[in-house]
């Protein structure tokens, strides 16, 4: 008879209780309810499958996170495979971008004022205000901030995880950060400077 | 210290400063740029709030993934 090496205090139960966590970042990369439902689920099943490889040396919820990453990461391979991009430049956003300055290169309008970012993130609906504005970015921008601020993935690993060029990625994250800075802006964050 | 600053051969424009902001968000920045974006802080007030709104925007991001 084989001896069950598996970890035994790691039932289902106790991994379904990080699927709510789970559906939540599944929701923000891939912003489909049935493909986040589809991949959490499988992420746990493969959970309980590899559970004897769990040693609790990081904590349940990020063991669970790296899984998750690897599924989402199998899921948006596929779909950048399938859908390429028309134009290599896709997606627009620059020129929304690049009126942000004026022919010298400045910025047409003083951004607003952050004295303190943590007081900031303490604001009343602030956190909230930042999903919706992530939401609101083009998917693939969205995609490639999600994978690189939520998974804490090196963009390293995003191009090769993605097969995207070093500065393919660093534009996509400029693109994500300035149009985010600007959508919080116009929901009324930090302080509005005349200039 | 500002007329280094200033000088044309060390200024870059908001544009280009705001590009290393985000740049600087994922890996550290070569020697001469980061000279130069340092350089552009001292007087930029534009640039500096840049800064930390994407200061702010990476610990949003870090504090929505905990809150649970």
């Amino acid at each position: 008879m084989p001896i069950d090496t598996a970890n035994p205090t790691l039932d289902f139960h106790t991994l379904a209780e990080h699927r709510s966590y789970l559906m939540k970042v599944a929701r923000l990369q891939l912003r489909d309810e049935h493909l986040a439902e589809d991949c959490v689920s499988d992420v746990l099943t493969q959970a309980f499958e590899k559970r004897a490889s769990f040693r609790g040396g990081s904590s349940l919820r990020t063991w669970l996170t790296a899984i998750l990453k690897n599924r989402i990461v199998d899921v948006l391979r596929k779909q950048w495979r399938e859908q390429p991009l028309e134009l290599p430049n896709d997606e627009g956003g620059d020129d929304q971008i690049d009126r942000l300055f004026d022919a010298g290169g400045h910025y047409a309008q003083m951004p607003s004022e952050v004295r303190d970012p943590a007081e900031l993130c303490q604001q009343d609906g602030f956190l909230a205000a930042v999903q919706r504005c992530v939401d609101m970015l083009p998917k693939r921008v969205g995609q490639v901030f999600v994978l690189r601020e939520v998974f804490g993935t090196d963009t390293k690993d995003i191009c090769k995880d993605l097969e995207l060029t070093t500065s393919n990625v660093w534009v996509q994250l400029y693109r994500a950060r300035m149009m985010l800075r600007t959508c919080l802006e116009r929901g009324g964050f930090g302080n509005a400077v005349a200039r | 210290m500002l007329w280094l600053a200033k000088h044309r051969m060390l200024r870059i424009s908001c544009q280009h400063a705001s590009r290393l902001l985000s740049q600087r968000q994922d890996e550290p920045l070569p020697f001469g740029k980061r000279v130069r974006l340092r350089l552009h802080l001292l007087y930029c007030d534009a640039c500096t709030n840049v800064s930390r709104q994407f200061t702010a925007l990476r610990l949003a991001m870090q504090q929505w993934r905990e809150r649970q």
